[in-house]
Parts: structure tokens; sequence; C-alpha cells
């Protein structure tokens, strides 16, 4: 595959030209903004032997491009978020040319305008929940002398398994919960798998909530408050964020 | 996100940690705004999500012991 693609970054309302930063974006491109439809698209003209499909299915499975790519991406929706309230596109966003680039904004329009309005003033932040206890370890069947005492003792440990996923699953919904008592809106990302964190104890809770700015002192207390009740480093603060979790808009 | 924001004051309570790649990848791949239609790429993102664990579990297996 040959020629050049469109990378769509991240969607503002218009920004006048002297206040558009000199930005680099995937693989050191530079950043220009298209305009349409009252928005204004942040984008950079990528190689299509790079993202094009076959391309970008290949590099989604090297953790080392994937990584980059994705920094790439994330600095650049944050030198936006520091400007402009800022929607952020999913990562690998590509567009056949600027041309298409400019009718994906017009067909967003009022519905990206609209939710632009929700998060001015707005940040997102990451809450990671650990759980602080663990389910008792596999038994050992040759400890068990007969089939009858095998049986109870395999009873009793999937019980004590059952109180364990119990517990963080009510720890997970009292954090939330006391959370979302202070957030404008919050979603649940997938909890993260224990390979990947390293984490001694498995993740109950992988929330993001959406902030007011001046909210935040509030916000913070209220972590402060949860994380007190518990184990050191079981509970993890990240952000502030671009609203990456809070917009999510379909395109009719 | 990868440094304390400017906007944290010093408040009581767990600091703010640096993301992970996990957590970006979180966000980057789950959600934001979604195009489809006639653009030329546009992996669902279970797709995405799938290909980024396999990525990432298979490299964490290789940097194990």
């Amino acid at each position: 595959v040959t020629g050049s693609a469109t990378y769509l970054y991240a969607v503002t309302r218009p920004l006048p030209p002297d206040r558009r930063p000199d930005l680099r974006g995937v693989g050191g491109t530079p950043v220009r903004w298209v305009e349409d439809g009252g928005l204004a698209g942040l984008v950079s003209t990528v190689d299509l032997a790079e993202f094009g499909q076959d391309a970008l299915a290949a590099h989604l499975e090297d953790l080392a491009w994937l990584e980059r790519t994705a920094r790439e991406h994330d600095e650049i929706v944050q030198a936006s978020a520091r400007l402009t309230t800022t929607l952020p596109l999913r990562l690998a966003t590509i567009c056949t040319d600027d041309d298409s680039a400019r009718d994906r904004l017009r067909r967003l329009g009022g519905r990206a305008l609209a939710l632009l309005d929700r998060l001015d003033g707005r940040e997102e932040w990451g809450v990671k929940l650990f759980a602080t206890a663990t389910a008792p370890p596999v038994p050992e069947t040759a400890g068990a002398a007969t089939g009858t005492a095998y049986l109870q003792q395999r009873r009793r440990q999937l019980v004590q398994r059952d109180v364990a996923a119990d517990t963080a699953v009510r720890a997970a919904d009292e954090v939330y919960t006391r959370l979302v008592g202070v957030a404008v809106d919050a979603r649940r990302h997938r909890p993260q798998d224990q390979r990947l964190t390293g984490a001694p104890l498995p993740m109950v809770l992988n929330a993001a909530f959406l902030v007011d700015r001046d909210r935040f002192d509030d916000f913070r207390s209220a972590v402060a408050e949860l994380a007190a009740a518990r184990p050191p480093d079981s509970v993890v603060l990240t952000g502030p964020w671009p609203p990456y979790s809070f917009a999510a808009l379909e395109e009719s | 996100v990868t440094t304390v924001a400017p906007t944290a004051p010093p408040a009581s309570g767990p600091p703010v940690q640096a993301a992970s790649l996990v957590d970006l990848l979180d966000r980057l791949l789950g959600v934001g705004v979604v195009l489809s239609g006639d653009v030329t790429i546009c992996l669902a993102g279970v797709d995405l999500v799938t290909v980024k664990l396999r990525a990432l579990v298979t490299s964490v297996k290789e940097a194990g012991p």
C-alpha cells in the first residue's frame, strides 16, 4: 500500500490560528487543523505503509509500536485539552484525506458541539481499587484422606472464595457510589489483568470520573477518605485526563 | 498524564500516580468519538482490545522469569 492518509486525533471548537501551537503528531508529523460544521479537527498526514489496514493490524501486535503511538496520540490530545475543551478520538482513527476528515466533522456537527458544552470546565480522573484479601490457595488433594474429607475441604474453600469475591464486589460498589456523588459522570472500565498491573492483589474497580474543576477538592477529599479506611496502595488515583472516557459519540 | 498535574493541590490521601500504558490504552482503545463508514481504518473496539491484551500479555510473559 502506498500513499498517505489523514490521522484525526481530536475534535474541538475552532481555534484562531494565532492560538494554535506547533505540535508534532505520530512519527513526528506536523499537526494541522481542519474545520467544518462549526468544529475543528486536529490532524496530521500519515503514511498508509504504516497506517493502512493491514499494516495497522500488524503494528497493533507490536508493543513498542503500540506504546509509542499511544503516547504520541495522547500528547496531542493533552496539548489540545490544555488549550480548549477537547473530544479525543480513538487511537488510529484514519481518514482517507483532509476532505474526508472535514466530512466527518460536518456529520458530527451539533452532537459534538453539545458534548463539548457538557465537558467545559471538567476533567477526567481515574480511580483504581485493589482487593485487600485473596481467595485461599487451591487445595492440595493429597491432604484429604477420603473422598468425603476432600469434598468437605473443597466446599469450605469454595465458600471462602465466594466470600472474598463478594467482599471485592461490595468494596468496588462502595467506592464507586461514594465518588459518583462528587462527580458529574462516571464509567467503569474493565479491571486490569493482574499480569499487566504486576500488583500483588487483583484489581476490583477501574473507574473514570468526570469532575468539575472547581469541585476537585471535594473529589480529592472523598478519595482520601476512602483510601484512609483501606490498606496503603489499595486506592490509586490518576489524572487529570482529557475526557477520554466521556467523549463517546456514535456517528449516525 | 505522566506527571503530577499542576491543578492537583497537595492534599491528604493517595498521591496522583503516573498513568501506566494500560491506563492509557483503557481510554484510547475503549472509548472516544467513534467514527465508522468510509474511513479507511476502523477496527472494532473489541478487536483492538483483544489485540492489545494479546500483545501486552505476550510481552509480559517474555519479560518474565
